[in-house]
């Protein structure tokens, strides 16, 4: 879970593949300013900033305004979130396996 | 696109008794969850886990491979539009050493995933390079 309580849930955050295409993007450790990420769609400067605001909102994108352009960068703490969800099962079986293990313990001393 | 784990464990035990441990429902509880399992194929089953507020609890299996005497287990494990075959198989080590290796591979539906889950798995990958960083 993320300290900073972002409004949007990361998982909604990267359902969309334009949004994956933007992380992606950003992933660059550099700041991208809103005319070269635009530049990559077919889509207008509108709709590319409408996405780039839902990431935002989840936390996954910082922006700062450089004189009159905003740029962007990538924050992928909160993607951790989701990552733990595809561990899950490795955590799940994992416990369980050690477990087992103390199970198998105790039957030998039985 | 699906998904596989794999993890391997090695016990000081028997392969009879790890066996039974997969395949005596009682003694599945003790590590994996409360069930009503039986080895049978075909055999439709539940682990139930402690319901939450967004989900159940309620794991729906089905018995795929039975096989004694390659000791492999086999079955289907469904937690709403998410549905993994599960294949427990052991191996015999020597010196009182047995491997017990996991295999859950995640079949996906395509258009059953919401969206939200389908775009997860879609990107684990180039996730986990990026977490590198």
């Amino acid at each position: 879970m993320s300290d900073n309580n972002p409004l949007r849930d990361p998982f909604d955050a990267i359902a969309d593949p334009t949004r994956r295409k933007l992380i992606r993007i950003l992933a660059e450790p550099r700041e991208i300013p809103l005319h070269e990420l635009t530049s990559q769609f077919d889509m207008g400067r509108t709709a590319v900033s409408k996405h780039l605001a839902i990431l935002k909102e989840a936390g996954l994108v910082l922006d700062r305004k450089v004189g009159r352009e905003t740029r962007f960068r990538l924050n992928a703490a909160p993607l951790r979130e989701v990552h733990d969800w595809l561990s899950f099962y490795q955590k799940f079986w994992t416990m369980n396996m050690i477990t087992l293990g103390q199970l198998l313990e105790e039957e030998e001393e039985q | 696109m699906s998904l596989t784990l794999t993890l391997d464990f090695q016990y000081k035990t028997t392969i009879e008794k790890l066996w039974s441990a997969l395949t005596d429902s009682s003694k599945l509880a003790k590590w994996v969850l409360a069930n009503d399992f039986i080895p049978e194929v075909g055999h439709q089953f539940q682990f139930r886990a402690e319901p939450n507020q967004y989900w159940d609890g309620i794991i729906n299996c089905e018995v795929l491979v039975v096989d004694e005497a390659q000791r492999v287990l086999s079955y289907t494990s469904s937690v709403g539009p998410e549905k993994h075959t599960v294949t427990w198989s052991i191996q015999d080590l020597g010196e009182g050493q047995v491997n017990l290796h996991l295999e859950q591979s995640g079949i996906s539906n395509e258009q059953a995933l919401n969206g939200a889950k389908w775009g997860v798995t879609q990107w684990c990958g180039e996730l986990a390079k990026l977490l590198e960083q």
